[in-house]
C-alpha cells in the first residue's frame, strides 16, 4: 500500500531538491518532516493546533506554540519538544499523547540530530552521516511462480496420485509452491514425479532429498522453469544427465550431497545465470570447474 | 446439542443446562467468544470426523487443497496461518545452555576488569538493581576478571573464549549477541520466559507455536522435539520437565516429543514381546474408535489430538528406528561431533541427532544442557561444560553448512538469563563463582537467515548494563518467529478472553540488525 505519508515524502523530497537547484535533498525535509508528519500533525497541523502548536511546516514549527519556542537550534535538552518526545510513556506530558505510538528511538535521534545540527531548513542529508539510515521501501513483490490457486484440481489430483505434498510457500499465492516429500521419500520416484506436468510452472522449491529420483527425472525437474532451490542431497542423481538442469534460468540454489556426480557433470552446470550456490559434499566433484556458484561445500 | 445424560461430564461443553449462555453475569461479549470457539471446535471436529483419516492428516499437513477448502469454510474455520511471508527459516535447532553459562568467559569480552581484579564494582554500575539472595548479604561486591583468554577469530573478528577453540572455527558464521535481558533472575521463571515467552507455567513453547502455525512438514516425525543431555559435571542442576516444552493451552499434538537416549528413544512405541505389528494396528484401531465415539458425543478437539498422538506413535515405530540408526554415519561425522557423538544421551550424540531431526524435517528440535550454573568454582566447571558443548556445536554447524541445511535451519545457542562481573564468595584469580543477573547475557545465532559474522548490541565494560542495542528476550522470539515467516503479532491463539502470543502483550520488536 503506497501510504499518503510516503506520497507526501516523495512530494517533500522533491520540494527540497527543486529548492536547492539539485543539490543533495535537506535533512530536514526528507528525514525530520516525515517523522513529524507521522506523529504530530494529527494535532499539531492546520486543523487542530493544539497549544497553539503547529509543525505542518518548517516556518509554523519555528513559531512555536502558545507557551514559546519548541526547537532551540544547537540546544537539544532545552527544545521543549525534544523533552516531550523523549519522556516515558507513563508521563502525563509525553508526546504523542493519549497512548499513541511514541517515537522510536531511530526517530528520536533523527530530531535529536537535527537540533544539535541548528534546526536548519536547508542543511543536506550529507551533514548527518551518523544518523539512522532510512528503512529502505519494501521491494515490490515480485512474483516468483503463477498463482497457484486456479490450479487447486491439478494440486489436489498431484498430492492424491503420489501421496506427495505440494505447500504453498506463503500467504502469497505467487511465491510458488513446495514440492515436500519429508513425509515418504521413498514414494517419490521417477513416476511419481512424472506427474508433476500439469503444476510444473508453480514450483519454486523441490526437497527431493533421500528420495528414489533418478537421471530419467532431471528432464522434468528442468520443466519446473520457476525452480529457485533443487535438493537432491542422497539420490540416485548421476553426471549423466546433470547437463538438463543448466535450462533452470532461475535456479538458485542446488544441493548434490552425497550423490554419484563428478566434475564432468559440474561442468554442464556453469552456464546457469542465477546458481549462487552449490552443495558437493560427499561427491567425487572437485570442485575444481570454474563455476559462477559459490561451492559452498565439497 | 448436547443430552442431559452427558451432564457427568466435566468441562465446559457439558449437558443443556450448564452451557455458558444460561450463566449469569457473564458478559454477552464473552459468551460471544465461547461460542465463536464452540464453532471452530466443531468444524475441526465434526470436519475431520466427515473426512476421516485423511483428513486428520490435512490439520497437520496443510497443503495447498486444503487451505482452498478451509477458505470455503469461512475465514475463522481454521487456523490456515502457513507462513505470512516466504520464510527464511525451515527449522531451528536451540542448544539450551540450562544454568546459564557466564557471558565474561564465552562471549562477552571485558579487557579493562583484567586491571579491576578485587576492586569494589562502582555503586553507580550496579544502580539498585536487585541482588539474589545467594550475594545480597555479601559485604563486598569484589570484581572477577575472567581467568580465561580471548582472541579474535574469522574474518568476523569476533572475539572468543580460549574454552571454546572449535567453535571459534565458525566465527564467521556466528551472530554474537551480547544485549538479551530478561527481567527474570532466579532460575525456573527465567527459563520458563525464553522457553515459552512467560516466567508463569502453561504457556505453550516456541516449538508448540510454530507446530500451531506451520504445522508438520514430515507427518512421520514428531514437529518438535526435545532432547536432555547427559551432564559432565552434577552441580547447581537445573530441573527440567514437560513444562518447558509442552503445547499449554493449544492442542496437546504441538507439544515436543521428547527422545531419550539408548535403545527405547521414545517410551512404550514398541510392541511388547508377543504382539506383532498387525495386532497394533488392531488395538489402535480398536482405540481409535472408541475415541471417535466420545469426540461424536462431547465434541472435544482435544479428543482428535488423542488419536493423532495414536497414529503418531504408530507411525514412529518405523520412523524413529529408521531415525537413530547412526551406522549409515560417514567416518568424517564422528571427526566433526566428536568421540561422544557415539555415546547415546551426551550432547554431542544428541546434536548429531539434530541434524538427522533436521534432515528429515522436523521443524524444532531443542537440546538442554545442564550444570552451567557456575555460582562457586566456576573457572574449573565452566571449563568442563565448554568442553562439552564446544566441538558438537561447532559440528553441528559446520555438517549443516557442508550438506546445504545451514541456508533455512537456524541454530541457537544460549541460557536463560547472565552472570555476574562480581564474585560470589571466595574471589582467587584461578577461582571464584558469580551470581545470576538479568540485564544483559549473550547468546549467538547461526544460519536460517541470520546474518553470519555480526556482533550485535554491547554491554558496558562491567557487563552489568547494555549500553547499545537491547535485545529482550520478547525480541528474539519475535525475530524467530520473523525468520519463520510468522508475524508474532498474527499468530495468535485465543484463550481467557485474549488473543494470546507467543510474545504476550508488552512491545516486542523484531532486530532488524541481525537478519541477512
Amino acid at each position: 500500500m503506497a501510504s499518503w505519508l510516503e506520497l507526501t515524502r516523495a512530494v517533500a523530497g522533491g520540494l527540497a531538491l527543486a529548492s536547492s537547484l539539485c543539490a543533495e535533498p535537506a535533512f530536514y525535509a526528507t528525514r525530520v518532516a516525515p517523522i513529524l508528519e507521522k506523529h504530530c500533525t494529527g494535532c499539531h497541523g492546520a486543523e487542530k493546533k493544539k497549544a497553539g502548536l503547529r509543525v505542518d511546516s518548517f516556518e509554523q514549527l519555528m513559531r512555536g506554540a502558545e507557551s514559546g519556542e519548541v526547537i532551540k537550534p544547537g540546544d537539544v535538552k532545552g527544545s521543549e519538544l525534544y523533552r516531550r518526545i523523549t519522556l516515558p510513556h507513563t508521563d502525563e506530558e509525553v508526546m504523542p499523547s493519549d497512548g499513541k505510538p511514541l517515537l522510536s528511538a531511530d526517530e528520536i535521534k533523527i530530531v535529536e540530530l537535527w537540533i544539535a545540527g541548528g534546526a536548519s531548513a536547508t542543511k543536506p542529508v550529507t551533514d548527518f552521516p551518523n544518523a539512522p539510515a532510512p528503512k529502505a521501501p519494501r521491494a515490490a513483490a515480485v512474483a516468483l511462480a503463477p498463482d497457484w490457486r486456479p490450479q487447486a484440481k491439478a494440486i489436489a489430483e498431484f498430492e492424491k496420485a503420489t501421496g506427495l505434498k505440494l505447500v504453498p510457500r506463503s500467504q502469497v499465492a505467487t511465491d510458488g509452491l513446495i514440492l515436500r516429500t519429508a513425509s515418504a521419500p521413498t514414494r517419490c520416484d521417477d513416476a511419481a514425479l512424472e506427474k508433476l506436468k500439469p503444476v510444473a510452472a508453480l514450483i519454486v522449491e523441490a526437497e527431493l532429498a533421500r528420495t528414489k529420483v533418478t537421471d530419467a527425472s532431471l528432464p522434468l525437474l528442468a520443466a519446473c522453469e520457476n525452480l529457485r532451490s533443487l535438493d537432491l542431497t542422497r539420490t540416485a542423481i548421476t553426471s549423466a544427465k546433470l547437463g538438463a538442469l543448466a535450462r533452470l534460468k532461475q535456479l538458485e540454489s542446488l544441493n548434490l550431497t552425497e550423490t554419484a556426480v563428478d566434475d564432468a557433470g559440474v561442468a554442464e552446470l556453469k552456464g546457469m545465470p542465477a546458481l549462487k550456490r552449490i552443495w558437493l559434499f560427499g561427491t567425487k566433484a572437485t570442485a575444481a570447474v570454474p563455476l559462477p556458484a559459490k561451492v559452498v561445500a565439497k | 446439542m448436547h443430552s442431559p445424560a452427558d451432564h457427568d461430564l466435566c468441562s465446559d461443553h457439558c449437558g443443556d443446562h450448564s452451557t455458558i449462555w444460561d450463566l449469569p453475569h457473564v458478559p454477552l461479549g464473552l459468551k460471544r467468544e465461547w461460542l465463536a470457539l464452540e464453532t471452530r471446535r466443531h468444524f475441526l471436529g465434526r470436519g475431520v470426523k466427515a473426512l476421516g483419516a485423511a483428513g486428520l492428516a490435512t490439520l497437520l499437513g496443510r497443503t495447498a487443497p486444503d487451505l482452498l477448502a478451509g477458505a470455503a469454510s469461512g475465514p475463522a474455520a481454521m487456523p490456515a496461518f502457513l507462513p505470512h511471508h516466504a520464510p527464511k527459516a525451515k527449522r531451528a535447532i536451540y542448544l539450551f545452555m540450562a544454568g546459564s553459562p557466564s557471558q565474561f568467559e564465552t562471549w562477552d569480552y571485558k579487557p579493562r576488569l583484567a586491571e579491576m581484579f578485587d576492586k569494589d564494582l562502582p555503586e553507580s554500575v550496579r544502580g539498585g538493581q536487585v541482588l539474589t539472595g545467594m550475594t545480597a548479604s555479601q559485604a563486598r561486591f569484589p570484581i572477577a576478571p575472567s581467568a580465561y583468554k580471548f582472541a579474535q577469530h574469522g574474518r568476523a573478528g569476533h572475539w572468543v573464549s580460549e574454552l571454546f577453540p572449535h567453535t571459534a572455527k565458525i566465527a564467521d558464521e556466528l551472530c554474537v549477541m551480547k544485549s538479551l535481558h530478561t527481567e527474570a533472575i532466579n532460575h525456573e521463571p527465567a527459563i520458563l520466559q525464553i522457553t515459552t515467552g512467560n516466567m508463569f507455567p502453561g504457556r505453550p513453547s516456541i516449538g508448540a507455536w510454530l507446530s500451531y502455525g506451520l504445522g508438520a512438514a514430515n507427518d512421520e516425525l514428531p514437529t518438535f522435539v526435545v532432547m536432555t543431555s547427559k551432564m559432565p559435571l552434577r552441580t547447581n542442576v537445573q530441573a527440567l520437565s514437560n513444562r518447558l516444552w509442552s503445547s499449554g493451552f493449544l492442542s496437546p499434538e504441538h507439544a515436543a516429543v521428547a527422545l531419550r537416549a539408548g535403545s527405547d528413544p521414545v517410551l512404550y512405541i514398541n510392541n511388547p514381546k508377543g504382539v506383532d505389528g498387525d495386532v497394533r494396528r488392531a488395538m489402535i484401531d480398536g482405540v481409535n474408535d472408541l475415541n471417535r465415539q466420545l469426540f461424536e458425543r462431547v465434541g472435544d478437539p482435544e479428543i482428535n489430538a488423542r488419536i493423532s498422538q495414536y497414529e503418531m506413535a504408530f507411525r514412529m515405530q518405523t520412523s524413529v528406528p529408521e531415525l537413530t540408526d547412526f551406522s549409515n554415519e560417514p567416518a568424517s561425522t564422528w571427526d566433526l561431533y566428536g568421540p561422544k557423538a557415539k555415546e547415546p544421551g551426551t550432547f554431542a550424540y544428541n546434536c548429531l541427532m539434530a541434524r538427522r531431526l533436521a534432515e528429515r524435517g522436523v521443524r524444532f528440535t531443542q537440546i538442554f544442557l545442564r550444570s552451567w550454573d557456575q555460582h562457586s568454582n566456576l573457572p574449573n566447571n565452566i571449563r568442563i561444560m565448554a568442553e562439552d558443548s564446544d566441538r558438537p556445536t561447532a559440528g553441528l554447524v559446520t555438517d549443516l553448512k557442508q550438506r546445504g541445511l545451514l541456508d533455512d535451519t537456524v541454530v541457537i545457542w544460549g541460557g536463560e538469563f547472565g552472570r555476574t562481573c562480581y564474585s560470589q564468595g571466595v574471589l582467587r584469580p584461578d577461582n571464584y563463582g558469580r551470581d545470576h543477573h538479568p540485564r544483559c547475557f549473550s547468546m549467538w545465532m547461526a544460519g536460517g537467515g541470520v546474518k553470519p559474522g555480526v556482533a550485535y548490541g554491547e554491554t558496558d565494560d562491567f557487563s552489568y548494563n547494555i549500553a547499545k542495542d537491547p535485545v529482550h528476550i520478547r525480541d528474539l522470539h519475535a525475530t524467530l518467529l520473523h525468520l519463520f515467516g510468522l508475524d508474532h503479532s498474527k499468530l495468535t491463539f485465543k484463550f481467557q478472553g485474549l488473543d494470546q502470543k507467543l510474545t504476550g502483550v508488552l512491545p516486542s520488536k523484531i532486530i532488524d540488525g541481525i537478519l541477512a
